[in-house]
């Protein structure tokens, strides 16, 4: 009984002790106890570091992304990953240094920064060998690739740098510093710049081919189209091969071209200093800050005088951006063109969700997109837009403060807004850092990013 | 300035709404307090009503009886209590401001407290002074917590601040149309987008329309604030948040509202300006900036004015 009494007491003294008052208490932090505290000195990232977000269709492997399923399966990859609804961080540009990515139709390349003969790494679909010949077992080549591989390309020297990376439906174009570009992938139309082989078979092929010089001048980009490829050499000309039934060779023929040849028209006395395309339609941008184009114009994006839909050589642009002031970037995608100018505003022309509402599905003329949606408004007035660019029905632009806006048809979430429904404005996508460059494709989006801190 | 020369005509005239800056530790409740204290004592130093009379009938019920006015003690101030007293004096706030902050605050007189209910219906935007701290975070994310962490923060420069604080405004704007209420797929929700910056529909979620980094002197940084829905904690938690992004921590040392839609720290009535003449001034000038900007009271649109 006294033992029993001994704990009454304890417990009563001590509800006595820690009474809770009606008002609190306001606790004066121990300065003794903040000074005991260790300073944590967190990591920062280096000015050079890059990330890089990928989100989109996963199930082509594109995204070279997976979920790991975590110790109770056998297998160790979930194998129901299909979509990245938000932009995720790709594990891939952690381990490298990445210099430049390209997304292609359902496949992503990425070249790296190394003196090693792994500087071109690829992911996803590969069934024309577009991302190199990859075989675990021998004679059965890779015709699905889910997480980067590397590709190997012959390089005279380990020192070479890629400088570019351009892909397009089934072909990559890899853009070095000194040994000029090396292409590989589907050349049924010669959009390798090799000989058309009728008969080749692609799958399982290990050809790459390099193009060192085009009329002994050094070439500084590269864009892949659908089934075309353009090459911009250091004096400004433009060279084109592949597929021209549109025109978009510009060669003034709608034929194939299987070795790359000087477009014609209007831009032979210019200095192009960038060539955009996506799909079928060609843009490009003089020194001046001029417009000219040629290909696909079904939907009005190079409209000429007599109303035809495959312009097959060049023309200046100039009645179209009359009034619209120096243009400094510029893309094409598939049935609409988006470009900007030196105030920072964008324009778009063509078809299909350009951005302009939903009532607005054709617009002949560029019209320009509300700097509001870009985040321009009384409380940040500075807000515009920089870079932009264009998959086959969706849009992006990245604006000077790094943020990234999309807008268009979301085909299997590659606007990475969290679902799958269109949006009729330009939104701006979670990305948490400095967004550099975005490469949009079919179905998937790739964005190089810099860290804030 | 108003000079009253009764204290029935100065009650009267009390309807309307003031905006008073709010020092900080004081609680709205008690600036409440204090206004309705203040008015009830100078309304009763001015002079008030007199006291009534009451009507005595003397004599004998058969004879003339004599109807005399004798004053009614009932109704002296010193039987019944002075003649103003605070139950006479309504007073709400439009939007409350969190004990530890400073800054504007409006409040509804009597028939002014419809005024604060509209006012805070409009959603304008408030603009804050956010003072933080870097290199310490504590369990409250204000400088009265307890510290639980602490970091470096030499590494931080004003451009890394910058870049953060943009990042976050933008991000923002997704939010905004969100909360706007509206289908996303709609010709309206484009049209109203394209004019600007739209209001939120539930006044539950904040959103942040502008957010800057106006002073950067290491450890401290100040940012400036435009947000609708905010409240005191949450501004407390975005400086956590901002030391976080920034590889470092960070709390709270300050919070002063410089705006609330159209009205200004020149407007704010200082704690030793809360007194009748100066609140009756107040309240004109309040009303006049009401009737120029009518849309404070009824907007027409989700379309962000002030």
């Amino acid at each position: 009984m006294n033992s029993v009494r001994v704990i009454l007491k304890n417990r009563i003294s001590s509800v006595v002790s820690t009474r809770c008052y009606a008002t609190t208490k306001k606790k004066i932090p121990d300065p003794d106890e903040e000074e005991s505290l260790p300073i944590f000195q967190y990591p920062v990232s280096k000015s050079s570091d890059r990330r890089m977000y990928v989100w989109g269709l996963a199930e082509t492997g594109a995204l070279g992304i997976h979920i790991p399923r975590g110790k109770k399966g056998r297998k160790q990859y979930r194998r129901d990953f299909t979509h990245c609804w938000y932009p995720m961080r790709s594990t891939f540009a952690e381990r490298f240094d990445i210099a430049e990515v390209a997304a292609g139709y359902g496949f992503t390349v990425a070249a790296i920064k190394t003196d090693g003969q792994h500087k071109v790494f690829g992911t996803g679909i590969n069934t024309d060998s577009q991302i190199g010949y990859h075989a675990p077992r021998a004679g059965h080549p890779l015709e699905l690739l889910l997480s980067p591989a590397p590709i190997y390309l012959p390089y005279k020297s380990l020192e070479t740098k890629v400088i570019g990376l351009s892909a397009g439906r089934a072909h990559t174009a890899v853009l070095t510093d000194n040994e000029g570009v090396f292409t590989l992938g589907n050349n049924a139309y010669g959009q390798c710049g090799r000989k058309i082989n009728s008969n080749e078979e692609y799958k399982g092929s290990m050809v790459s081919h390099n193009i060192k010089k085009l009329n002994k001048e050094k070439l500084v980009d590269v864009c892949c189209g659908q089934d075309h490829t353009l090459f911009l050499t250091e004096g400004g000309k433009v060279y084109s091969c592949g597929w021209g039934a549109d025109g978009q060779t510009g060669l003034g023929t709608f034929e194939n071209q299987a070795y790359p040849a000087p477009v014609q028209g209007d831009i032979t006395s210019e200095k192009i200093v960038k060539v955009a395309s996506t799909g079928d339609c060609v843009l490009a941008l003089n020194d001046q800050g001029e417009l000219f184009g040629w290909g696909n114009s079904e939907y009005g994006q190079v409209p000429m005088k007599n109303p035809s839909q495959q312009v097959n050589m060049s023309y200046a642009l100039l009645e179209l951006t009359k009034g619209l002031g120096k243009i400094t970037d510029i893309a094409a995608g598939g049935s609409f063109c988006l470009i900007v100018n030196e105030a920072g505003d964008a324009f778009v022309w063509g078809y299909g969700l350009l951005g302009l509402g939903p009532n607005v599905q054709t617009c002949p003329k560029p019209k320009q997109i509300p700097p509001a949606l870009f985040g321009r408004n009384e409380f940040n007035p500075n807000c515009s837009v920089k870079k932009v660019a264009c998959g086959i029905g969706h849009l992006a632009a990245i604006t000077n403060n790094g943020d990234l806006y999309m807008w268009g048809r979301n085909r299997q979430g590659c606007l990475g807004l969290g679902h799958l429904k269109d949006q009729y404005f330009p939104l701006k996508v979670a990305i948490g850092a400095h967004v550099l460059k975005v490469s949009c494709s079919v179905d998937h989006s790739v964005a190089v990013c810099k860290p804030f801190v | 300035m108003v000079q009253f020369k009764h204290a029935a005509s100065a009650y009267k005239s009390l309807n309307g709404l003031i905006c008073v800056y709010k020092p900080p530790c004081v609680p709205v409740k008690q600036v409440q307090h204090i206004i309705k204290t203040n008015l009830c004592r100078d309304l009763n130093a001015l002079p008030v009503r007199p006291r009534e009379q009451r009507i005595e009938i003397e004599g004998a019920t058969n004879e003339p009886m004599i109807v005399k006015l004798v004053p009614n003690y009932a109704d002296d101030p010193l039987v019944c209590g002075p003649r103003y007293i605070h139950e006479d004096i309504r007073c709400s706030w439009a939007t409350h401001l969190g004990l530890f902050s400073s800054g504007v605050l409006l409040l509804g007189i009597n028939e002014g407290t419809r005024l604060t209910y509209k006012i805070n219906m409009g959603r304008p935007t408030r603009a804050f002074k956010v003072h933080g701290q870097l290199g310490k975070a504590t369990d409250t994310y204000f400088w009265n917590g307890k510290t639980v962490e602490r970091s470096t923060y030499h590494h931080i420069t004003r451009e890394k601040i910058d870049s953060v604080v943009a990042h976050i405004q933008a991000s923002h704007q997704k939010t905004m149309f969100e909360m706007s209420g509206l289908h996303m797929e709609s010709q309206t929700t484009y049209e109203l987008a394209a004019q600007g910056l739209i209001r939120p529909a539930s006044s539950k979620l904040p959103v942040i329309y502008g957010i800057k980094c106006v002073d950067f002197k290491p450890p401290n940084f100040t940012l400036e604030i435009q947000s609708v829905n905010e409240y005191e904690k949450y501004l407390w938690t975005l400086v956590h948040d901002i030391g976080v992004q920034l590889r470092s921590t960070a709390h709270c040392i300050g919070v002063n509202c410089i705006r609330q839609g159209k009205f200004d720290l020149e407007l704010a009535l200082l704690r030793k300006h809360w007194q009748l003449e100066y609140i009756a001034d107040n309240m004109n000038q309040c009303s006049q900036l009401l009737e120029e900007n009518e849309h404070l009271l009824q907007p027409e649109s989700a379309v962000l004015t002030a």
